[in-house]
């Protein structure tokens, strides 16, 4: 058991040039961010905060939102599905209590997820987001599968996602990433319109939409009956995504979708991701993002590359 | 504080075909825990290994803390599942991953004539909790399963199947406990329809009451809100998590009609 580590030796992370990367305005340390909701300060008790190069709060929306009714989770043959429905408490305490919270604690860039019924109500979100700070940047999410007339109703349409990112993009300086759905017939034409509004970067891909079923019984395993599917069941639909959308933007791109470890990491890398992000991992591994930052650092020191020297360079 | 850490398994118990404990050994990981708190524990997996051993990590499992004395702490389980009969197939030595020890805890009293129901694998929780309660408290404790090989040491027990005890649902016998005893307070853990007539009763004759609720889990820190359950008032609720502001509620904010 020699590769055992625990809490006695919290796993850290050296800072190295190597593992170094841009994502639109901002610089990260280390290529490795979190996917919005899978993730949050609790996290961090278990290993050393330098690991990620940037932290993505749950999304929030402009009223407090109760979620969806249980149950929101079943983990199916290899993955996850779930149903949160974006519960959170809302934009006013966000600001008031979460936000002060995550900036006396974190280091590292912080993205703020959020969404909206209306693109006004994005809009100004965004504009009370604008007059905090320690604000680095935010995720536009466009793509929840789990709530009905908000975020994926408008990351379905090239032109709704242009309309919307223009809009937001007029108001801010700071980095402005939009998170796609894999649930799209054509994720390249999307990833234009959101690049030519003014997007600086893209996150993909949010969850797929899945379901499971009690075979003996006929019931749903889901309350809501269809949810949000994640893990490593959608890896290589995560991947084909990421490819194209790469190949259609200019801009930088947040991979995730079925990532566990360093190596399914440089997958995405090669395919054009110039980050990734952890989801599912960290519910599967605790340790998943200490563990893929030293498996990724090792790799690249003995192959005397760096991320930036992979990133799109597929055969 | 919860974190995450890799222990081996001291010893295992058998209880009967279904039913088994974990032992661990840690004086200062001991000390953390109380009654009620649980830890999401898994056989030890490592990732990189996903592909070559043709399995695919699965998510913890949410385990009630069974015992815990001079830090020796023990897992009583029951084979339901995957993941239960996965670590089935734990022996003393191999590893165990464990988050924990997570959750709120039931609260501790004295002074009082305490009436616990459980049902099933309910029943580990009430019993770590029973040895922090028993030198300052009155107890009486009802456990209820399907057939005998469901029960538990008790002071009355009910099998559906009328096999051990007095035949038929542990939840019958609550009512008449509550008035014969003259319960002021009631601790319950068991399926939830169970817990839900328990609620009822104890909700008639105003009697407070806490219960441990059991949810599927994510992450089990409270980051995903996976594990969310409807608390409040019938005109105010919110839903609250199974691993942070529970597993504990008190019985009469659950929100039973809508699970």
């Amino acid at each position: 058991m020699g590769d055992v580590m625990n809490q006695d030796r919290k796993p850290r992370c050296s800072a190295n040039k190597l593992l170094e990367t841009n994502l639109g305005r901002i610089k990260l340390k280390t290529p490795l961010s979190v996917a919005s909701g899978t993730f949050d300060l609790e996290n961090l008790e278990f290993y050393d905060a330098a690991c990620l190069g940037a932290f993505v709060t749950k999304t929030i929306t402009k009223l407090p939102k109760q979620g969806n009714p249980p149950p929101r989770l079943y983990e199916s043959e290899a993955g996850l599905i779930n149903s949160i429905g974006l519960q959170n408490p809302g934009l006013e305490v966000f600001v008031e209590e979460r936000l002060p919270e995550y900036r006396a604690k974190l280091s590292m860039p912080l993205m703020v997820s959020f969404s909206g019924s209306t693109i006004a109500e994005f809009c100004e979100i965004l504009e009370t987001l604008e007059a905090q700070e320690g604000i680095a940047g935010y995720e536009i999410n466009v793509s929840c599968p789990n709530v009905e007339n908000e975020g994926i109703a408008f990351g379905v349409d090239p032109n709704m996602v242009y309309d919307l990112t223009n809009l937001l993009a007029q108001r801010t300086s700071r980095e402005l990433c939009v998170k796609l759905s894999p649930n799209v017939s054509d994720i390249a034409s999307i990833a234009k319109a959101a690049e030519a509004a003014g997007a600086t970067s893209l996150a993909l891909i949010n969850t797929l939409w899945g379901m499971a079923i009690d075979p003996l019984t006929g019931k749903c395993r889901i309350k809501k009956g269809i949810g949000g599917y994640s893990g490593i069941g959608i890896k290589p639909v995560a991947l084909a995504l990421t490819y194209k959308a790469a190949q259609a933007v200019e801009i930088p791109i947040v991979a995730m979708g079925g990532i566990y470890d360093w190596k399914d990491a440089l997958e995405f890398f090669w395919a054009g991701a110039s980050a990734i992000a952890l989801g599912t991992a960290n519910f599967v591994n605790p340790l998943a993002v200490p563990e893929l930052i030293m498996g990724l650092a090792e790799f690249l020191i003995q192959h005397d590359l760096s991320i930036r020297d992979i990133i799109g360079k597929c055969e | 504080m919860t974190n995450y850490y890799q222990r081996a398994i001291h010893s295992r118990e058998e209880l009967s075909d279904s039913f088994f404990i974990l032992w661990i050994w840690d004086d200062a990981l001991g000390k953390q825990c109380k009654p009620g708190q649980f830890f999401e524990i898994r056989p030890m997996a490592r990732l990189q290994n996903a592909f070559s051993t043709r399995a695919i990590p699965k998510l913890f499992k949410p385990i009630s803390i069974y015992d815990n004395q001079g830090g020796r702490i023990g897992f009583m389980i029951k084979k339901v599942g995957g993941g239960t009969n996965a670590l089935s197939t734990l022996k003393a030595g191999d590893m165990l991953e464990l988050v924990g020890p997570a959750g709120n805890g039931f609260p501790l009293v004295a002074s009082r004539k305490i009436l616990f129901v459980s049902g099933g694998i309910g029943y580990p929780p009430l019993w770590y909790l029973q040895k922090e309660l028993i030198n300052h408290n009155q107890i009486y404790w009802m456990h209820g399963g399907n057939t005998q090989s469901d029960i538990f040491p008790s002071d009355e027990s009910w099998t559906v199947d009328g096999s051990l005890g007095r035949k038929g649902m542990v939840t019958q016998g609550v009512e008449a406990n509550l008035k014969r005893l003259g319960i002021d307070l009631v601790y319950s853990c068991g399926p939830l329809p169970m817990l839900a007539e328990v609620s009822r009763v104890t909700s008639l004759h105003n009697i407070e009451h806490y219960t441990s609720l059991e949810a599927y889990m994510a992450c089990g820190i409270g980051v995903c809100h996976g594990c969310a359950v409807p608390i409040g008032t019938e005109a105010r609720w919110d839903y609250l998590r199974v691993c942070k502001e529970g597993p504990v509620f008190k019985a009469e904010e659950v929100r039973w009609e809508m699970l």
